[in-house]
């Protein structure tokens, strides 16, 4: 596997799409938090001295954790991308046939893809710690916890979902710009579809006093989403009387289930296909 | 040992079958053709082999082992179409082709030099022509020096010097010993170069063997007389034809080239009491040869 990673890494370092991708991906988790801090500071504050609303500082210890995570995932549809097109661009430059027949199986070739899916997302959740170690000091509300951190262990499973949904989409779409705009449909979709959901939900939790979770994060994205909250609980929580529970233990391994899922279809995909 | 051989592969794409039952063997050391038609079959069939695409029945062996990835990495192949990274140098893509096969990069001097391509080495794949994307396609298939080459159509795209210049590594390759499958539609091309052959048509095996039985050059004696049973009758005593073949008020008989002499069969024919009313001597094109056997 190291081998084959080596030779992923020959195909990226000089493609000029993964550079500006990671640049944008990297400049997009510090807007996204930056822009929220601003807004936290000089709109927020202003008006909610107490802190009543907003619920402390989201950009301390331990909160920050949770912020960081949170506002970060917003722009995980970049390393997404990333790896739609380095999987449709083998399909388009017929590279995949050439891999295979120069040496390495077909196993190998889609199980390097899902590595590198992990390990883009091992990336995002460092330098999403980065970010929040960073916002945490120089913010410096509180002292420095560890308090919360898992919110960034969830964040590394969002990220993940994400990667593997492209290299799935990647292997069965196989065109680039059909897989992203498929991918970007999807993702309008699959939210517009949760929430629909969700309302079913609250309907029938108000109706026939059923609480079946909150449906909306049942799907393949809104699963992942679902295990990183808004760090702006108080709506939340005044809310939590109308809305279902939410049952985090169900929603994660329901994550879990469709990485597995979309692992094994990747790989039943291009092994037992025409290539 | 047999270089590849193939057991009744077959191949469909819904309704349409691609391969129909073909087997053959390539023996060690050969310049083995696959000719045929567009569409007969030879790209899916070396597809198969090379584990791009999925056969619908059938098997195959290289090196009579069961076929995997460490097997194909003895091979240099290239099939259809040069497939590169667009936005890398040759060089650089060499250097993927070399990973993959698990050679070192020390090759692609060499392989690069024999091509012709040294000095555009580094430039980007995208800015490469049809011919030098071909060039680059069989550089790549000789990284390593492998016993084992198989390419399709290697000259498609070519100038006539390129062709001259594949057609000459062919041979080279093969005085060194080395086995080389190529796929073609050009009859010239495999005439000129291979030394075994198997035609295809229509995802079917017309024919397999050596390439001088297989594609024969023929001179064809058309023969008449108003007895056409006697007149076979007479011509089967007759010596130095290889074939005779009766068709309809004619009947036709095959020599190996520049070998039919019309004067000898009329004397044959008129001195056991057979009057012709119809000799004529025609000289039979590889081209006539190769509609026969596919059409």
């Amino acid at each position: 596997m190291i081998k084959l990673l080596k030779i992923e890494w020959m195909k990226i370092k000089n493609y000029s799409a993964f550079i500006v991708i990671s640049c944008f991906f990297a400049l997009g988790i510090f807007m996204a938090n930056y822009l929220v801090y601003y807004f936290k500071k000089n709109v927020v504050d202003p008006a909610d001295p107490t802190g009543l609303i907003s619920g402390g500082s989201p950009f301390g210890f331990p909160n920050v954790w949770q912020t960081v995570s949170y506002y970060s995932g917003l722009t995980l549809l970049l390393p997404g991308l990333l790896l739609l097109i380095l999987v449709t661009n083998e399909f388009t430059y017929r590279t995949h046939r050439q891999n295979i027949i120069d040496g390495i199986s077909r196993i190998e070739f889609t199980q390097v893809k899902l590595l590198m899916a992990l390990i883009i997302a091992v990336c995002s959740t460092i330098l999403v710690f980065i970010t929040a170690m960073a916002f945490g000091f120089i913010v410096n509300t509180g002292s420095f916890s560890f308090y919360g951190v898992s919110s960034i262990w969830f964040f590394f499973l969002k990220a993940l979902t994400y990667n593997l949904i492209a290299v799935l989409m990647g292997v069965l779409i196989r065109r680039t710009g059909f897989a992203v705009a498929v991918f970007f449909i999807y993702t309008v979709l699959e939210n517009g579809l949760s929430l629909v959901l969700l309302v079913w939900a609250i309907k029938i939790k108000k109706e026939h006093n059923i609480d079946l979770g909150n449906m909306g994060n049942y799907l393949p994205m809104n699963a992942a989403d679902g295990l990183v909250y808004s760090p702006f609980g108080m709506f939340t929580n005044m809310a939590n009387k109308f809305l279902p529970s939410d049952y985090t233990w169900l929603v994660f391994s329901l994550a879990i289930a469709y990485m597995v899922l979309f692992y094994f279809w990747s790989i039943q995909r291009m092994t037992k296909s025409d290539l | 040992m047999s270089i590849l051989s193939i057991e009744n592969l077959s191949k469909s794409y819904g309704r349409i079958q691609a391969l129909k039952g073909v087997s053959f063997i390539v023996p060690k050391g050969t310049v083995f053709g696959i000719l045929g038609p567009n569409g007969s079959g030879k790209t899916t069939m070396l597809g198969i082999i090379m584990d791009i695409l999925r056969p619908s029945g059938g098997s195959y062996k290289l090196f009579d082992e069961i076929p995997d990835e460490t097997l194909r990495r003895k091979i240099g192949t290239f099939l259809e179409t040069p497939n590169f990274y667009h936005y890398l140098s040759a060089q650089k893509n060499l250097e993927i082709a070399a990973a993959l096969k698990e050679r070192g990069h020390d090759d692609i001097p060499r392989v690069l030099e024999l091509v012709n391509l040294t000095q555009r080495k580094d430039s980007r794949f995208s800015t490469y022509s049809l011919g030098m994307k071909q060039r680059l396609a069989i550089a790549s298939c000789l990284l390593g020096d492998p016993e084992v080459l198989i390419l399709d159509e290697p000259t498609n795209g070519l100038d006539p010097v390129g062709i001259a210049e594949i057609r000459q590594l062919i041979k080279q390759l093969h005085q060194q010993g080395k086995t080389i499958i190529m796929a073609s539609h050009l009859l010239d091309e495999v005439e000129k170069v291979c030394t075994h052959v198997a035609i295809l048509k229509k995802g079917e095996l017309v024919a397999t063997g050596d390439v001088n039985e297989i594609l024969a050059n023929e001179d064809i004696v058309e023969i008449s007389a108003a007895n056409i049973p006697q007149l076979e009758i007479v011509l089967n005593a007759l010596q130095g034809y290889s074939n005779l073949k009766v068709q309809g008020k004619m009947i036709q008989l095959f020599y190996p080239v520049g070998t039919a002499d019309v004067e000898t069969i009329n004397r044959h024919c008129f001195s056991n009491g057979i009057v012709l009313n119809h000799l004529q001597l025609k000289k039979k094109s590889l081209e006539a040869k190769f509609f026969e056997l596919t059409n």
